[in-house]
């Protein structure tokens, strides 16, 4: 590690001089369409790029991941590290995704969750290439699909399940927010409760039931629900949509939500209070009331001392970012619940994440990808085999 | 419904796709056995939104990469915007037209940008692109190069595609666009040079071709140039000379049909002009410089005059300080 923060200036010049080719791997990945469930067109163009930057084996797996492996050093050969950087947006393909680029910005739709991450991907093995790094391990270089909503995780849960042999440690990478360091999840259930109102009531009825009201009664109840202080344990209701136009009484209307425990008992007996919830208020209007989990994830973590974790917070240190330590359900949840030593780490700084005019911040980009090298090079020497 | 084009074979033989030259490898390997050098000229006036993207996938994927370019060089009309910073700051050159051979004077146009820009190229082949390509892609300056590299009987390449347009909230019309194309150049080439029919869309404003072409063909400094270049080279030089490359597709700017009809006026102009010199056509009255157009105000129909320019700069070959540069016999034809 001391050896890296030494050449950190170096590394910094070489990858400043490869700015052009960082942002056109961004702009190329970003610009084709990748809503969960279709991106083939964007994995199709992972793989092409990688076998274009002499990636030694690349290839889809059967759920279409797109994965390019870099062989180690043939002597010294150690299980592989992963890399990944989730390839699915959460933006439909009929939107102009065109970026814009100015003098220290891009903007477009999708670019911090999650086209910054896989484009710096990408360049990466141009960069090892430049900044004449190798490896003991091989390098594992995966952007899973259906990661995100009711992709549920299937792409990386698909990957690590079927990988034959060990996995030495594991690096997800985010566009943003720079400074992001996550080495825990918590446990987490993800619902969705949908309320139908079939049409048969005659569709100029003043008084039909209302499918917003209904979830409003559905809301009310879940937020009477008593949560523990301890383990910690909280709801977020993250989306409703719902309605056509103000003078029309709405016949579908859609609830989403999250519950968030240190504990996997917690979460299940908090999601089975709301399963109850909606039947009791199914039966009580009459209508199709449903909840449907589209995504979970158990708790598992890192120790805080871990020397993955303390290599990561000193590296962070010696680039002067300032470290934001919180929870994470996303890809790192998959390796750290089959015990493989991972983090998730964040690129760069940006706004609006998801909103169509996302936009992320150029400069600090190269920090970003000096962390990410930072700790690979110390996974790379053993951090993780202690 | 007879084909009456003189060489109805040039389709065949004349029309490439981009993709029969993305092995850049090759195309750089045989570009340097060929002792060429490239140069990619950016004609802007007020591009900030787009010129940082193509300079940035051009240095990426053609100099950085694989060295097929050897300059990108903005020349810019006046931008108040942050163009010429921009194009700066992602390494691009960059001038002021007006500052290029000032002796000669300073006209605002894209055909003006082009034909001062023969004097700071360094380039054998040189790539113009428009700056508001929104899809830019670097298929857009290797696509137009392959044919000029690989095939010896081509010295000029213009570029076709498909054309969606950017409708309102960032949503995109999958057809549309070639307007002035279809409804006047098409027309007009099946009436006096249907050979030239041929050319899917002669108004592109990607095109390449070797230095001897552009600095031996005037150009007019605005809407004609693309139309002018085809006629002059066309006449001198040829049909086997030139090639079209389909680039597939390009996102660009709709237009409003008051700005294309602007367009098409100064477009027939330059037409006209160069039909009357073959002798295909006698104008016995003079052709007006301005073109009207009406719009409704205050319920009165308001008529507005718009004069489009005509000046047209010479072959580069005649301009002195060319010739001196680039130690070229002057031609002060």
């Amino acid at each position: 590690m001391q050896t890296f923060i030494e050449r950190i200036s170096e590394y910094r010049e070489k990858l400043l001089s490869m700015r052009e080719m960082v942002i056109a791997n961004i702009l190329f990945t970003g610009q084709i369409p990748s809503p969960t469930f279709r991106e083939e067109a964007r994995a199709q163009h992972f793989l092409q790029r990688l076998a274009e930057f002499g990636v030694d084996e690349c290839f889809t797996d059967d759920i279409g991941n797109p994965v390019g492996i870099l062989h180690g050093r043939r002597q010294t050969r150690k299980p592989p590290v992963f890399l990944v950087a989730h390839l699915d947006t959460v933006w439909d393909s009929h939107f102009d995704y065109n970026y814009v680029v100015k003098e220290d910005k891009i903007i477009g739709p999708g670019l911090i969750d999650n086209s910054a991450g896989v484009g710096v991907l990408l360049t990466l093995p141009e960069i090892f290439k430049r900044l004449e790094l190798t490896f003991n391990s091989d390098i594992v270089l995966a952007a899973p699909v259906q990661s995100i909503g009711q992709g549920n995780l299937a792409g990386i849960r698909h990957l690590v399940a079927g990988w034959k042999g060990s996995i030495r440690s594991a690096i997800c990478l985010e566009g943003g927010e720079l400074g992001r360091l996550n080495y825990f999840s918590q446990s987490m259930v993800r619902a969705e409760v949908r309320c139908d109102i079939p049409d048969n009531e005659g569709y100029l009825s003043q008084y039909k039931k209302n499918a917003i009201l209904i979830l409003n009664d559905v809301m009310d109840q879940i937020l009477a629900i008593r949560l523990p202080q301890k383990p910690q344990t909280h709801i977020n209701i993250g989306k409703i949509e719902g309605g056509v136009k103000h003078g029309e009484v709405p016949s579908l209307a859609e609830l989403g939500f999250e519950i968030i425990s240190d504990d996997d008992g917690v979460v299940q007996e908090v999601a089975s209070q709301i399963q109850a919830i909606v039947h009791n208020i199914k039966h009580e209007y009459d209508v199709q009331l449903e909840m449907t989990v589209l995504s979970q994830a158990h708790a598992s973590k890192l120790a805080y001392n871990h020397p993955l974790v303390k290599n990561a917070l000193s590296l962070m240190e010696a680039l002067k970012i300032k470290p934001a330590i919180e929870s994470s359900e996303s890809e790192l949840s998959v390796f750290l619940s089959k015990g493989i030593p991972a983090v998730t780490l964040g690129l760069t700084h940006g706004d609006n994440y998801h909103q169509h005019d996302a936009e992320i911040r150029i400069a600090p980009l190269f920090d970003g990808i000096l962390q990410l090298l930072g700790i690979l090079t110390a996974i790379d020497n053993g951090v993780c085999d202690e | 419904m007879g084909c009456v084009m003189s060489d109805a074979s040039w389709i065949g033989t004349h029309t490439f796709h981009h993709s029969e030259f993305a092995d850049l490898q090759r195309l750089s390997d045989e570009k340097v056995k060929k002792g060429y050098t490239i140069s990619v000229c950016l004609p802007t006036l007020n591009e900030e939104k787009t010129i940082a993207k193509e300079i940035v996938i051009l240095r990426s994927e053609l100099m950085q990469r694989y060295p097929l370019i050897d300059e990108i060089v903005v020349i810019d009309s006046g931008s108040d915007d942050k163009t010429r910073t921009i194009a700066q700051e992602y390494g691009a050159e960059v001038h002021l037209a007006s500052e290029i051979l000032p002796k000669y004077g300073d006209y605002r146009g894209k055909g003006e940008n082009m034909w001062k820009a023969l004097y700071v190229l360094k380039g054998d082949i040189i790539v113009y692109l428009d700056a508001d390509i929104k899809n830019i892609h670097h298929r857009f300056a290797y696509g137009l190069v392959g044919p000029l590299i690989l095939r010896d009987n081509i010295r000029y390449v213009k570029a076709f595609y498909d054309r969606p347009i950017v409708a309102e909230a960032g949503k995109l019309r999958p057809t549309g666009g070639g307007r002035v194309t279809e409804l006047l150049i098409r027309p007009l080439f099946s009436l006096f040079f249907p050979e030239l029919t041929q050319i899917m869309q002669p108004l592109s404003g990607e095109y390449a071709g070797f230095r001897e072409i552009f600095e031996a063909v005037p150009f007019p400094i605005g809407y004609g140039i693309e139309t002018a270049m085809l006629l002059d080279i066309n006449k001198r030089w040829g049909l086997d000379i030139i090639g079209q490359v389909d680039l597939d597709k390009r996102i660009h700017r709709n237009q409003d049909t008051l700005a294309l009809g602007r367009m098409s006026f100064g477009i027939l102009k330059t037409f006209f002009a160069r039909a009357q010199e073959l002798g295909l056509v006698e104008l016995e009255g003079k052709m007006f410089d301005k073109m009207i157009q009406y719009h409704l105000s205050d319920n009165q129909y308001v008529a507005r005059q718009f004069e489009t320019p005509s000046w047209e700069r010479p072959p580069m070959l005649t301009i002195e300080e060319y010739s001196q540069k680039f130690g070229k016999k002057p031609n002060k034809s």
